[in-house]
């Protein structure tokens, strides 16, 4: 199909897809910069609320403690998910099914309910509001994904690399970590890097979860919009998008994910 | 594989599973099972409030029509987006897949899922700003045409499905896009040398086998969409109210927390009715 | 000179006895709402160490909400004084000592003895501020102001309205439209026959005083109810809106500065209470647009043009306002039931 007719009304699509995905980006970025309090147009040039941004601690920290719940959440996350990947790989046992049907209802329960419900079972067991409660269950939410993208890539590991591995007198503990985690390192990164995005993303489960005074950015920022929104949430979601872009650039470097196989 | 396990094996399994395992049902599991007992309760149990078993939470939800009404709203907004968000990403999946070759498609592969980066409530509102009257979309497109044009789409509900399909369309190009690279390109050329024409490849072969992709995704925004409130909020004014904004006034507004349960649970028992009906099609997919 | 009375009352307060150590203490109020102004809150710490940290609320049940759920979490809450008596009996907000407040001498002696914020037989919420519920319009869009709230439902103003999105709120205003007397409602099918002829009217509700701005600077609304404390910041903050209160009446409020029973930091609470009904602390919030305030002395020291003194001060007009009474669960219910049918049939 290559330079055909079609290849460019293809090509032609996308490229207006990834118009619409990034025109409300754009627009966010752009009105960062605009000098009115209220959004109005025509633009007017400003860093007033880079300034202001600067400024607004409770921002900062918010921002701060996103950043830490998410990355703390990946590492756990990841480190358990590709646990029982690779369980689930390895072997065959009873009950293995139902586990893997466990996996689903975390990522198909709306999480209004999935929060709400933490909501009444950690005050009903007296461990209430917080950021211990925030963080397990941005673990929760996460998990799933990373098993399900990890397996994903399992799923193309060529077992008998193992057993020739294994033939040669490497212990299991050493064919994991020489043959198995290499090969599935791209699936590891793919997985830590949606744990992340779930984690720092997660407004529901942490608007339910996070202790007054202790919210999370994007809490803070759907109180804002109902409550108060400034261009400063505009700053910093600028900020985060391009330092999101410069880590996923990092990140492709080192997996191939999407590129050639 | 043996299906007899050492007691070796069984430990290093139970090692290997329990802690993701447990994790999941102190957070999720328990949780849901203490939802659903409160949706059997007539007050939250908390401080001195009185409180007895009953089904009237439930039978609230039959008293009148309003909820019903709100949850076939729901539903439609559900299927209307999911049909949306596949019709335009699938196409697109197809480009990334199999049209565009090399590094550029890496670059153009990260750019779709780039925005799952940036905050969703965010972008929500930049759609607002985008949207409404004397909004971004109202002077760019008067700029550009030479008549008058009056665009204000913001309070509507093709602004709650334009802000909802913008959210949830990386989900069905990702899912299509990994179902289409597994395609291999030989069976494509064979079927052309075999002189398929272009419509029959894609409806014959294309299609069927990336099916389980492209449901897949499907299901990934349809179920999220039907509880959404958070966007039926900032984008649907007067017509914003849904199911899930009802239940998010019950737990955060009214404290009607048993009524929110309920509610949830039916909407849970609705969209996994759903799942269930649609599963068989999934299934066949599969085979 | 006031600010030495405040600092001297902190001082009396140390040696009085009661050691006052520096503490973090938690509000719980609406946003932008004065406890959370920086410069008060600043003063404040200043004169007493005490730090301030604030969490927001949307709507009285939501308020309800975040006490019932967070126990200890909050050390001073605003509530109307129509849910004191709700929360009081639930035991959600204990006895506020007077003897601690010391600007309390000098709050109006009808708000004082307030039968609902004396809820329970004891003082509970000391009187802070009160104002109006009625609605505001684009003066852009008016030669002359309306007197008449049929301004909603005129056609040439057809989905340029705003209401909140609040039950009781909603079935009020009603109320006052259909001339009912808003806490003894008995005709509730002609309420709801007039919400549902204003329905098509509505643009979009509103939830919070920032959205209300957002949307009348981007022209979106005509006319929209509004309070009155935050119109006189709208228009202080420069939009293009003027205050309204029709021949029809208005619905009144009055809020109370209350401490929930958890409170483990009682003694900061009665200082920041006790400055945040100190007239100095009154008349500079004033200046940035403010609710009329129920200290008689801070009332008094505001200018002569300044909007609490000329619109709420005038006699005509408080004639017409009716004071929000407590609601019974029952009918909360109903009104609640009423408002979502309402908006789920749209």
């Amino acid at each position: 199909m290559k330079g055909t007719y079609l290849a460019w009304v293809g090509k032609a699509w996308l490229g207006l897809i990834l118009f619409f995905l990034y025109a409300p980006i754009i627009v966010m970025a752009f009105m960062s910069f605009n000098a009115s309090q209220y959004y109005q147009l025509p633009f007017e040039f400003s860093l007033t609320w880079y300034e202001k941004l600067g400024q607004n601690t409770e921002i900062l920290n918010a921002a701060t403690r996103s950043v830490l719940i998410a990355l703390t959440t990946t590492v756990i996350a990841t480190t358990l998910g590709t646990a029982a990947s690779l369980a689930l790989f390895r072997f065959e046992f009873r009950g293995k099914r139902f586990l893997q049907v466990m996996l689903f209802p975390p990522i198909a329960i709306p999480w209004l309910i999935t929060g709400t419900a933490m909501l009444i079972f950690f005050y009903g067991v007296g461990l209430g509001r917080g950021t211990p409660s925030v963080l397990i269950g941005h673990v929760a939410l996460a998990l799933p994904y990373v098993i399900v993208v990890v397996s994903a890539r399992l799923a193309t590991f060529d077992v008998t690399l193992e057993e020739a591995a294994r033939s040669m007198g490497a212990d299991s503990w050493t064919v994991t970590r020489r043959v198995t985690l290499p090969w599935i390192a791209s699936g590891i990164i793919a997985g830590a890097l949606f744990a992340f995005a779930v984690s720092f993303d997660q407004f529901v489960v942490s608007y339910f979860l996070s202790e007054p005074g202790d919210s999370t950015l994007p809490v803070l920022i759907y109180t804002s919009i109902r409550k108060g929104f400034t261009p400063e949430i505009n700053a910093i979601s600028t900020i985060i998008i391009v330092i999101s872009m410069a880590v996923m650039l990092f990140a492709a470097r080192f997996s191939n994910f999407g590129g050639e196989r | 594989m043996s299906t007899v396990l050492a007691r070796q094996d069984r430990l290093k399994i139970a090692s290997l599973l329990s802690p993701a395992y447990i994790w999941l049902t102190v957070a999720i599991f328990l949780p849901l099972s203490a939802m659903l007992y409160f949706s059997f309760l007539s007050d939250v149990p908390f401080g001195d409030a009185e409180w007895r078993y009953t089904t009237d939470n439930y039978q609230a939800f039959f008293q009148t029509s309003t909820y019903a009404t709100l949850l076939w709203k729901s539903i439609k907004l559900g299927l209307t987006v999911t049909a949306v968000s596949v019709l335009v990403g699938f196409p697109c999946a197809y480009v990334l897949a199999k049209v565009i070759k090399g590094k550029s498609r890496e670059a153009l592969f990260l750019l779709v899922i780039l925005p799952f980066w940036s905050n969703s409530l965010v972008r929500i509102f930049s759609w607002a700003i985008v949207l409404r009257g004397n909004g971004v979309l109202d002077l760019g497109l008067n700029a550009i045409l030479p008549f008058e044009v009056d665009v204000n789409l913001m309070f509507s509900t093709p602004a709650i499905v334009i802000g909802l399909v913008h959210s949830y369309l990386p989900y069905v190009i990702l899912t299509s896009y990994l179902a289409l690279q597994a395609i291999d390109d030989s069976l494509i050329d064979a079927a052309r040398s075999m002189g398929a024409n272009k419509l029959t490849i894609l409806w014959r072969l294309i299609l069927p086998l990336s099916l389980p992709g492209l449901l897949a995704g499907a299901v990934l925004i349809f179920v999220p969409v039907v509880g959404s409130f958070m966007e039926p909020r900032i984008l649907g004014g007067r017509v914003g109210t849904y199911f899930g904004t009802v239940i998010e006034d019950q737990f955060v507004a009214v404290f009607n927390w048993p009524l929110g349960a309920a509610l949830s649970f039916i909407l849970l028992a609705v969209v996994l009715l759903i799942l269930a009906t649609a599963s068989p099609v999934l299934r066949r997919a599969q085979a | 000179m006031n600010k030495h009375i405040f600092l001297a009352t902190s001082v009396a307060l140390t040696t009085m006895g009661t050691v006052v150590l520096a503490d973090e203490i938690r509000v719980l109020n609406w946003q932008g709402y004065g406890t959370d102004q920086d410069w008060a809150i600043a003063a404040f710490t200043e004169a007493t160490g005490h730090t301030v940290v604030h969490e927001y609320f949307n709507s009285e049940q939501e308020m309800l909400t975040k006490l019932r759920t967070n126990p200890g979490a909050y050390d001073v809450v605003l509530i109307n004084a129509a849910f004191t008596p709700q929360a009081q009996a639930e035991g959600l907000i204990g006895p506020v000592d007077s003897s601690l407040v010391a600007n309390f001498s000098d709050v109006s002696e009808n708000m004082a003895t307030n039968q609902d914020l004396n809820a329970g037989g004891a003082l509970h919420g000391v009187p802070w501020t009160w104002g109006l519920t009625s609605f505001a319009v684009n003066t852009n869009e008016f030669s002359e102001m309306p007197t008449s709230i049929e301004v909603f439902w005129d056609p040439a103003h057809e989905g340029k309205v705003s209401i909140r999105d609040d039950a009781l709120e909603a079935v009020q205003f009603a109320a006052i439209a259909t001339g009912q007397n808003i806490n003894d409602i008995q005709d509730l099918d002609a309420i709801e026959a007039k919400l549902a002829a204003l329905m098509p009217q509505i643009k979009t509700y509103w939830g919070s005083e920032n959205d209300w701005n957002q949307f009348m600077a981007a022209g979106d609304l005509d006319v929209a109810t509004f309070w009155s404390g935050s119109a006189s910041r709208s228009m202080a903050s420069g939009l293009p809106v003027q205050f309204v209160v029709p021949d029809e009446g208005a619905i009144g409020w009055l809020d109370g500065l209350s401490i929930p029973e958890t409170s483990t930091k009682k003694e900061a609470a009665h200082a920041f209470i006790n400055w945040m009904i100190d007239p100095e602390f009154y008349v500079k919030w004033a200046e940035s647009g403010a609710p009329a305030s129920a200290n008689a002395k801070a009332a008094a020291a505001l200018p002569d043009d300044a909007f609490n003194k000329r619109v709420l001060g005038d006699p005509a007009v408080v004639a017409r306002v009716q004071f929000q009474r407590p609601v019974s669960d029952e009918n909360r219910e109903k009104y609640l039931e009423l408002w979502q049918g309402l908006k789920a049939a749209q």
